[in-house]
């Protein structure tokens, strides 16, 4: 199995190499004149930006491999990001307190759909549908249609332990990928959520404690989404019920080009952290593109359709 | 004459043969039979044949002329029809909508004619004697009805050649005899029948002829009325089984592994009590329905007792859930390795160690140390495959029953209980496994065993319960126990009616 996985996940970093190499050639300027896309403090911004989707999709993954499907990861940022806000800004909470707060949020929401799908028994397209509309409520009722503006409070210099503000997001993310990477694949409880999306009556057939497994599943979803929102909170300087709409779409899309199943069983974490980065240079470089501004989201759409219709040939390939 | 002829037919996927050249021919309108061992190259011999799998060499021919398949639809077209084994049905679909599925008569526009088909239905349901509603939901008929709507859909349409790949697995004998009368009648309008099955007897009745596999070649042609069941055997294995053990009489030993008083879970079964000693095979046999994989389901754990105990090598077991019953060294061998049994997503090494390290209570997985358990595993059991890294896809039902059994033996259970441990599993297969359950039991291990193959539990077992309506009808000693007095124990009226 490991074997089968390094080349998964090698075929997606291949897909970005290729990517960074086409932008780097297409935007390549004329003359003495910096690359606007092969820079370092590009690279950063992709990083940065990326890596809001690459946090929830470590979540992400794991859900669907369990064979599960969360919708609420995109209002949970929202919403993490506004108790964040508002903790912080409105209500003078401590920086500390205020992010323990809102991933407690996170937690809360996850634990709701893990009831509503392992207690009620609803299907998780439904129990996250309703989490997601009532997070997403949620987030527009603390707001009042305001939203709190964090950076003015944050100082200018404000270097969480001794780093640079801007690494935080790509260094939390690289983290988180590879602790749930090593939890999935080195550990007894990854492979249970294997066994489960795989065969659900077979894991319970053998012992598995498949409700315990699915709950903490949606739990981590949850949690690593609201880690998602209050590093957008810092990242962007605000709390906005309107952030990160439609974004567990793109999270769901990000894993399944990672090499992910949406029938279960089958994908990574690392995989999914890629499909986020090859998404997130896509955002970066087509704006560079005269007149391609439009064209972005087709692309979007486009390149999710080919990677895994390439994946799956490939996959065949090497059956 | 001839009708249907394989000619050095040849197929490998990936690295392993399926089929290494198969030549040989059934005459129109006979009925012939193809047997071997899971892995021999009959589902794949079937599955060419139905146009799902394109050999790499050799040819078909019907009638002198070449026949090639494209897909399962072409196979259609050209009157090969096939009954699966698994029932492929759909459940939420009406009788007549399952017979058309995917051939639907329709009028211009795509508009279905629903009258003209159901008419057709109707006069093909006389024709089989079936006496069900056209507009019946598939899921609301016995299994026994549902392998019959096959045969009906394969003879919707002009069928000349009637494929059937263990039609009886889930059949009564009275359903059995059903299915039989109506393929005496296909026959003798000139239909051609390919039959597959692992039960003899069946073939011996059906059959003028008898194509044996072995390991992907062809083993011989036999016509029935010369040949014995022994030599059929014999050429499926590819050498003699050694004579059944005999009885060893054991007692039931001073301590009792299992002990279940009072069970009740309606309307499954109702105030069972039973006892399993230590190192002690007791046999649990049943009609389908009879509730014996319930009451097996509700001591491992799955559903709940609504009245009784269960004692564990003579303490309570409380708070129930598969995991804590495997925890106190209960083991349940379930009944559908596919769907119960098996994740078809991981490679053996993780299949077989999911449960014991689960029982353990183990956080980390240790690579060198569980490969080196799988290995050893897999050698003990004489599971065939390339090794602990293989997916169970690759391995014949018999090794995968293996799988399931070896990964609960590896947990070191008190009790194992076993639900149709040798279903469509092939003679030499099936050996083994009695063999395993043999050797365990006579290290200590308490065996439950349901089995709906009567011969099997007589051979196995100990001693005999007899479940009726769910409730134990009877006990009878191993050694005591003939086929008359268990199916009578099995089908004579309760009791008491209390």
């Amino acid at each position: 199995m490991k074997r089968f996985w390094h080349v998964r996940e090698l075929s997606t970093v291949a897909i970005l190499v290729l990517e960074i190499l086409f932008f780097g050639w297409y935007l390549w300027p004329d003359g003495n004149r910096a690359h606007p896309f092969l820079n370092a403090e590009n690279a950063l911004l992709i990083l940065k930006y990326s890596s809001i989707y690459g946090i929830a999709a470590v979540g992400a993954a794991v859900v669907i491999i369990s064979g599960g499907i969360d919708l609420a990861p995109g209002s949970i940022i929202a919403l993490a990001s506004v108790v964040c806000g508002v903790l912080f800004v409105d209500l003078g909470w401590g920086l500390g307190p205020s992010l323990l707060a809102a991933l407690l949020v996170g937690v809360a929401s996850g634990t709701l759909s893990a009831i509503l799908i392992v207690a009620v028994k609803l299907p998780p397209f439904i129990a996250t549908l309703g989490v997601m509309g009532m997070t997403r409520g949620l987030a527009f009722i603390i707001t009042e249609g305001r939203y709190f503006d964090l950076s003015s409070k944050l100082s200018g210099g404000w270097r969480p332990l001794g780093l640079p503000a801007d690494w935080v997001a790509p260094l939390v993310m690289i983290g988180l990928a590879i602790v749930f990477q090593i939890l999935m694949t080195r550990f007894q409880w990854g492979r249970q959520i294997f066994a489960i999306g795989g065969n659900e009556t077979a894991a319970l057939f053998s012992g598995v404690a498949v409700g315990r497994i699915k709950t903490s599943v949606y739990l981590l979803s949850g949690l690593l989404a609201a880690v998602a929102g209050v590093v957008l909170a810092l990242v962007q300087g605000q709390g906005k019920a309107d952030l990160a709409t439609g974004y567990e779409l793109d999270i769901i899309a990000s894993a399944v080009v990672g090499g992910a199943s949406l029938s279960g069983g089958r994908g990574s974490v690392m995989g999914a952290v890629l499909g986020t980065l090859i998404f997130g240079v896509l955002r970066n470089a087509l704006p560079q593109i005269p007149g391609a501004t439009f064209y972005d989201r087709l692309i979007v759409g486009l390149a999710v359709i080919v990677i895994v219709v390439m994946d799956q040939l490939l996959l065949k390939r090497g059956e | 004459m001839p009708g249907l002829e394989f000619q050095d037919v040849r197929k490998s996927f990936g690295a392993v043969r399926a089929l290494t050249g198969v030549t040989f021919s059934v005459r129109e309108a006979e009925a012939h039979a193809l047997v071997g061992e899971n892995g021999a190259g009959k589902s794949t011999l079937l599955k060419i044949l139905a146009g799902i799998v394109h050999p790499d060499g050799g040819e078909l021919r019907w009638r002198d002329a070449p026949l090639s398949l494209s897909s399962p639809r072409d196979a259609l077209e050209r009157g090969i029809g096939m009954v699966y084994q698994e029932m492929l049905s759909f459940p939420n679909l009406s009788v007549t909508a399952n017979i058309f599925a995917g051939r639907e008569l329709t009028a211009a526009g795509g508009r279905l004619r629903d009258a003209e088909m159901e008419a057709r239905t109707v006069a093909l349901l006389d024709e089989l004697h079936l006496r069900i509603s056209p507009r019946a939901t598939a899921e609301s008929l016995p299994a026994a009805y549902r392998q019959l709507l096959q045969v009906a859909r394969a003879l919707a349409f002009e069928c000349r050649i009637l494929v059937l790949d263990e039609p009886t697995t889930a059949l009564t004998d009275a359903e059995a005899d059903h299915l039989f009368a109506v393929l005496a009648k296909l026959k003798a309008r000139g239909v051609t029948l390919l039959y597959v099955s692992h039960r003899l007897p069946e073939v011996f009745r059906l059959c003028e002829r008898i194509t044996v596999l072995r390991d992907g070649a062809h083993a011989g042609t036999f016509d029935t009325s010369d040949v014995t069941q022994e030599r059929i055997v014999r050429a499926m294995v590819g050498r003699d089984l050694p004579p059944r053990a005999a009885h060893a009489a054991r007692g039931a030993s001073a301590a009792p592994a299992l002990t279940a008083r009072g069970l009740t879970r309606r309307p499954y079964f109702r105030d069972v009590s039973l006892e399993v000693g230590a190192g002690e095979i007791v046999g649990l046999f049943g009609l389908v329905g009879s509730g014996r994989s319930e009451l097996l389901e509700t001591i491992f754990g799955l559903h709940k007792a609504q009245s009784g105990t269960i004692d564990v090598a003579g303490t309570r077991l409380r708070a129930h859930s598969p995991r804590q019953a495997a925890r106190r060294g209960i083991a349940l061998v379930p009944e559908e390795r596919h769907r119960q049994g098996l994740f078809f997503n991981l490679t053996l090494r993780h299949n077989l160690m999911m449960p014991a390290r689960t029982v353990a209570g183990d956080i980390l997985i240790r690579d060198a140390e569980e490969r080196k358990q799988c290995e050893q595993l897999m050698s003990e059991w004489r599971v065939k495959a390339p090794g602990p890294g293989a997916l169970p896809d690759s391995l014949s039902g018999g090794n995968q029953q293996k799988v399931v059994l070896a990964k609960w033996l590896a947990t070191s259970p008190r009790i194992l209980m076993l639900d149709e441990p040798t279903k469509g599993v092939d003679v030499g297969a099936k050996f083994e496994i009695h063999e395993i359950i043999r050797r365990q039991a006579a290290k200590g291990l308490g065996c439950l065993v349901v089995s709906s193959d009567l011969p099997e539990i007589l051979a196995l077992c100990d001693r005999i319960l007899v479940m009726r309506e769910g409730r134990i009808q009877g006990e009878l000693s191993g050694a005591a126990a003939g086929e008359e007095s268990v199916m009578h124990l099995a089908t004579s009226p309760l009791r008491d009616a209390s």
